[in-house]
């Protein structure tokens, strides 16, 4: 009888265990994401954090220590992208994401700089770790963090910034000007701070490089670039320069190309980034070079990983990685992984020793943070570090066209500037 | 040249998009503030019914995407600003609370990047002394020359446009004669709501459907509407024409970024020297006297 007892103790015991090693079964942790979901930058990169959060606990989830534990997305919608919508009302929605849903992790924004660089001494108070994923391309988070490393340590971006993104376009005028003996560019920007100063960060780094070069500053919601874009004819722009994250973009490269002006426009452009560019502009959009600031935001083959993503992403939401927002978000929560397991605890500064340690072949190259900044390392070459993905609109598709590393297609002019 | 070419488009553009709430405040005496919010809606109709519902060909779209917002602003009158009418604060609080419902429930149902839009009617452009104009544009100012034409025979010409008139110039006298306020003012509602309509089919092909549109949409046609005089489609044209060129030559020779605060000058401007706007009538007596 006590050996009978004893066996069903064991194969209960047994049972019971099972679901523990083969499935995530253990307390779920919780990824919180701030976002703007009204915009590209928010929607896309919540589709990249559930479809990596997806795939995470498909596979068994996460091991904590030999403790299978599963990912679970509390998504928040920060509306800081919306105009007239105050800063406070993001860092509101962040805390409640940390004690309403207890999230232990922070991936993903807040969206806009402002509210993102607000947010940091609220990271700071709680000690949660954060991967910012989308929006903010100020320098000056990273900076933050140098400066003031013991307070905002818990604060990681695996995104680009401004600076960076300067370098690789100035690269690509370079090559224009060697190449094509182009040195007249026209920037246009929108009212807005980060599209203000990469404007005439663009500028500046023109003009010391023989270009003539002029700007002008267009309010969020502008639908008409006419006279801008007849005065950059009249003075013989060869590149169009674009810095605007507004929709109503897209009729500046509508009525550019209706005007047939000799110009190759290029630039970062929200309206520009996602599938249905082509569909809204009716083809019109095409030769425009976008920068979607990380690679994979477009179907490319950086590292084997990226058109794997490609294709789960499309089979999942029906549509290709959207834009800037899409590759970083799905990463960071695979980051997030890889950290835990290997701090082998959701504590977070253990978790913050981890990233900084962290040497990961990801979907847009090698992902390694900056020990002093917590910025990812970008490089031109996927085995060194983050690749950009810098895109041209041809025939209908996105093509890859910078870095040379990581092309797939060379830049193509209008036929009407031939 | 750019300077008229482009002065006369941004003009007449602004005309038709506050013609709307010109019309529905000249009859009713009711500001719309969901103006901006009605002009977007018939945009999103048309294309749902155009991508979403049947794949409905490009006119038949349009038809019953302006008839539909007309309709929603006749029921606008008839269930809840009947309630409120001649209470100005709360006129102006129920129609921008109704905007804003719209405008946010449009964001909420999916209406958000830039996804949505509508085809120009006839693709290209032209040269007009010198100057490349798309054709979108040149039908933009021959619609708005139509409807301000059509405006006028209407409300001179015909029976139910003389009662707008005869409400508009004296209420209580039409009332006497037998013409029915409310039913003048579900019709001005209708009529506004679906010029607003008109407005966002002519002028939506040039960018994208986006809720922010419904905001700077409604600026818009208060700053015209007050300039030139609220209820004054004399005034509205007038006002067009002033703040379109200002605002074309603040972009020729200031910047783009000031052209709102051109239009916001102008109105603090316009109530400094004449409260009532160029043509208004409102205070007319106070200010003789």
């Amino acid at each position: 009888m006590k050996n009978k007892l004893l066996y069903l103790l064991a194969v209960v015991s047994l049972v019971l265990c099972m679901p523990f090693t083969s499935f995530a079964q253990g307390k779920p942790i919780v990824i919180g994401a701030p976002l703007a979901t009204a915009f590209l930058y928010g929607w896309d990169a919540e589709r990249g954090i559930k479809l990596a959060v997806d795939e995470i606990n498909a596979a068994g989830g996460v091991n904590v220590a030999g403790q299978k534990r599963p990912f679970k997305v509390e998504v928040i919608d920060t509306r800081d992208l919306e105009p007239s919508v105050p800063v406070a009302d993001a860092l509101l929605a962040m805390e409640k994401l940390i004690l309403d849903k207890k999230a232990d992790f922070i991936v993903g924004g807040p969206v806009r700089s402002e509210a993102a660089l607000a947010a940091m001494p609220l990271l700071s108070k709680h000690k949660k770790v954060s991967i910012l994923t989308t929006g903010v391309l100020t320098p000056a988070y990273g900076k933050a963090v140098a400066e003031n490393y013991d307070k905002y340590k818990y604060c990681f971006r695996n995104t680009s910034h401004v600076p960076v993104m300067m370098g690789d376009f100035m690269a690509i005028l370079n090559d224009l000007q060697q190449k094509h003996g182009f040195n007249k560019a026209y920037i246009m920007v929108q009212d807005v701070a980060h599209a203000r100063a990469g404007g005439a960060f663009m500028q500046k780094a023109l003009a010391g490089k023989n270009w003539e070069v002029e700007m002008k500053i267009y309010p969020t919601g502008t639908t008409d670039y006419s006279v801008g874009l007849i005065d950059s004819g009249k003075k013989g722009t060869q590149v169009l320069f674009l810095w605007m994250d507004m929709p109503e973009s897209a009729a500046l490269l509508q009525q550019w190309s209706n005007m047939k002006l000799k110009s190759l426009p290029m630039g970062f452009m929200n309206a520009a980034e996602q599938p249905g560019f082509w569909k809204a502009t009716g083809g019109k959009g095409e030769f425009m070079i976008v920068n979607l600031v990380n690679g994979g935001n477009a179907p490319s083959n950086i590292t084997p990983w990226t058109m794997k993503f490609v294709n789960a992403y499309t089979k999942k939401w029906g549509l290709e990685p959207e834009g800037y927002g899409t590759s970083s978000s799905y990463m960071a929560v695979y980051q997030l992984k890889d950290a835990i397991e290997k701090a082998k605890t959701t504590d977070s500064d253990a978790v913050v020793t981890a990233l900084e340690n962290q040497d990961l072949m990801g979907v847009y190259g090698r992902m390694r943070f900056d020990k002093k900044t917590h910025q990812i390392i970008p490089s031109w070459d996927p085995k060194e570090g983050a690749v950009t993905g810098i895109i041209q609109w041809q025939a209908g598709k996105r093509v890859q066209i910078f870095p040379p590393k990581a092309a797939e297609g060379k830049i193509m002019f209008p036929p009407w500037m031939k | 040249m750019e300077i008229i070419v482009y002065g006369v488009i941004n003009s007449v553009i602004l005309s038709l998009t506050a013609l709307g709430f010109t019309l529905v405040y000249s009859i009713a005496r009711m500001p719309n503030f969901a103006h901006g919010a009605l002009y977007v809606t018939t945009g999103y109709l048309a294309w749902l019914f155009m991508n979403k519902f049947g794949s409905l060909p490009y006119p038949v779209a349009i038809v019953l995407a302006i008839g539909i917002t007309a309709a929603i602003g006749a029921f606008m009158y008839r269930f809840i600003l009947i309630r409120i009418r001649g209470m100005e604060i709360s006129e102006i609080i129920a129609t921008y609370a109704i905007g804003l419902a719209i405008l946010e429930g449009l964001r909420w149902g999916g209406l958000r990047g830039m996804t949505f839009t509508l085809p120009p009617f006839i693709a290209g452009s032209m040269n007009i002394f010198g100057v490349s104009v798309d054709y979108q544009r040149l039908l933009i100012v021959a619609v708005g020359i139509i409807v301000f034409a059509a405006l006028y025979l209407f409300t001179h010409f015909n029976r139910v446009g003389l009662a707008l008139r005869g409400i508009a110039q004296d209420e209580r006298a039409a009332m006497m004669l037998g013409i029915d306020s409310d039913m003048t003012a579900i019709i001005s509602l209708a009529l506004g709501s679906g010029l607003a309509g008109l407005a966002a089919i002519m002028l939506l092909p040039l960018g994208n459907i986006i809720v922010e549109v419904g905001y700077s949409v409604l600026i818009f046609a208060i700053a015209v509407s007050v300039i030139g005089g609220l209820g004054s489609w004399g005034g509205t044209i007038l006002a067009s024409f002033i703040i379109g060129f200002a605002q074309i030559l603040t972009e020729a020779f200031l910047s783009s970024q000031y052209q709102m605060v051109v239009a916001l000058l102008a109105i603090i401007i316009t109530l400094l020297i004449k409260p009532s706007g160029i043509f208004g009538k409102q205070k007319e007596l106070e200010e003789r006297v």
